[in-house]
């Protein structure tokens, strides 16, 4: 029982850092812009564009791009704030060590960080179905999307952590962000069905977990089986969460 | 004793930052550690609040291991880095509020309020961090400390960089938390910081604790005075010796070329001399 309550107290700790330091950031025009424009520019233009010309599977393409943008806009903001917040807090403001050097568990750590990642991914998906809701009409979310969206949203801030903790550098994250985030987030369905892609690309895109969650978020409209996509995001948030944890107890300066 | 630290080593690489460093320290107790820049004093602190892994050694806070009790060893020690490490984008009092949750502080408003009173902030409160001077936050990174009462409080490097009246400041703050009872170790390398504030000192070399003990009893076994003599390229040689008739007999075999001043050691001569091996 101790031990419980000492892993909320730690989580809710560690939270109320973040949500401190995301309340001084959001009154800044420059963050919201980074974190909601590109995806509301992607939204009005390939919608406003395609929109009712062009429809995937039977489905229309508002729908098909509100939900991929949902996908992508959640993954964005909950691995990109979390993996900065970890990895300026260590390697530039050393404020990260007020965190490992405190009472507090790895898990407790590990657990309000993706809590954050969670909580600032979600919102910003949740402009973006606002935003197709006034646009185009168009209500994305299914019980099936929200699923995908959580699951979506636990994998990339575990992931944001990993990566905040492993980087030597903050140019590294650059690199992570051009080789990895982005093609994925082109690749995996977001603005078109992944079966457009030629064989051996679509082979490594479905390794991508964006992909799978664009696969669960979009059941509901192409009628397609989630089991193995939601195992797939499962397994991949378990293992990320796992190294995430093993990162934080063997963190050492 | 609060703190026990045995046979702590660290290498990065080829360079043995700390090699079979042991320290104890009673509760209410000051222990410097002095040695110049790249001495160890910081890869020691940094290990004993596990900031570090050591690579070999132990370290018991209160009796608690730091491996395999470390969040018991962490609740009863607290640390002060050498660089700020406040969130600057937040308030003084958010900052505080941050530090309250994580170390479980009961009625954290009121203490908060009445750590912010304790070190003068009242004004600085609603100031984002960043704003403040470096004296200024160094004095939030202390107070940031008492919030939970530790035992055992580790100070690295406190008064680098500050001005004169500051480091006076900070000393006071320094003497006032030793008369809580709580224990605390600082690394300096200012060696009037360490004959002021510590009741122990430990200097340190090249990784390597190399004398311990009051600084008194540091100046008495290496020399209480010492020959300072003028060099033909104008530098000035420092020796130590351990009474006067020392000096006369060392003067009258090999009298100096220039001239010669013979005082009492202090511990920066002390210092010197470990540096130097002479």
């Amino acid at each position: 029982m101790n031990r419980f309550v000492d892993l909320i107290l730690g989580i809710r700790a560690v939270l109320l850092r973040e949500m401190l330091l995301l309340k001084v950031k959001v009154g800044r025009f420059g963050y919201v812009f980074y974190s909601l424009m590109s995806p509301l520019i992607y939204l009005a233009a390939f919608g406003f564009g395609f929109g009712s010309r062009v429809r995937f599977d039977g489905v229309a393409y508002e729908l098909f791009l509100i939900q991929g943008l949902i996908c992508m806009t959640s993954m964005n903001n909950a691995y990109n704030l979390v993996m900065t917040s970890v990895s300026f807090g260590r390697l530039s403001s050393k404020s990260f060590q007020s965190l490992i050097t405190a009472p507090v568990s790895p898990v407790a750590i590990m657990a309000g960080l993706v809590l954050s990642g969670m909580l600032r991914g979600f919102i910003a998906a949740l402009v973006i179905v606002g935003a197709g809701t006034l646009l185009f009409g168009v209500f994305a979310l299914s019980w099936l999307s929200v699923l995908a969206l959580l699951l979506n949203l636990m994998f990339f801030a575990s992931l944001g952590v990993v990566v905040g903790l492993m980087i030597r550098d903050m140019e590294s994250s650059a690199l992570i962000m051009n080789f990895f985030i982005m093609p994925m987030s082109f690749f995996s369905g977001t603005f078109f069905p992944i079966d457009s892609l030629p064989g051996v690309l679509r082979g490594i895109v479905t390794l991508f977990p964006l992909a799978h969650t664009n696969i669960i978020m979009r059941a509901p409209a192409l009628d397609k089986p989630v089991l193995v996509s939601v195992l797939v995001l499962l397994l991949a948030t378990l293992m990320a969460g796992g190294a995430g944890v093993r990162a934080m107890s063997r963190y050492s300066e | 004793m609060i703190l026990r630290a045995q046979g702590l080593r660290k290498a990065y690489g080829r360079l043995q930052a700390v090699d079979d460093v042991s320290l104890e320290i009673a509760a209410g107790e000051i222990f410097g550690l002095l040695g110049p820049n790249g001495a160890g004093k910081t890869t020691v602190i940094k290990m004993i609040c596990t900031l570090t892994r050591a690579d070999a050694g132990t370290v018991r806070i209160n009796g608690h291991d730091i491996r395999s009790h470390a969040l018991q060893a962490r609740g009863a020690l607290a640390v002060v880095p050498q660089e700020n490490n406040l969130d600057g984008e937040l308030s003084v009092v958010d900052n505080l509020r941050i530090y309250a949750a994580l170390r479980r502080v009961s009625v954290a408003p009121n203490r908060i309020r009445q750590v912010i009173g304790e070190f003068g902030l009242e004004d600085k409160a609603r100031v984002p961090v960043q704003k403040l001077s470096g004296g200024q936050k160094r004095r939030v990174m202390i107070a940031r400390v008492m919030l939970a009462e530790p035992e055992l409080i580790l100070l690295d490097e406190p008064t680098l960089g500050l001005d004169p009246s500051i480091r006076r400041e900070i000393w006071n703050i320094i003497m006032q938390i030793r008369q809580r009872g709580t224990a605390i170790l600082l690394t300096t390398h200012y060696t009037d910081e360490a004959e002021s504030l510590c009741d122990r000192v430990a200097i340190m070399s090249r990784g390597r604790i190399r004398h311990c003990g009051t600084p008194q009893e540091l100046v008495a076994a290496a020399g209480s005075f010492v020959l300072e003599t003028a060099a033909a390229d104008g530098c000035r040689v420092f020796r130590l010796f351990g009474d006067r008739d020392a000096i006369a007999r060392e003067i009258g075999m090999e009298p100096p070329s220039g001239q010669y001043t013979v005082r009492a050691a202090r511990l920066e001569d002390v210092v010197a001399a470990v540096e130097t091996g002479s």
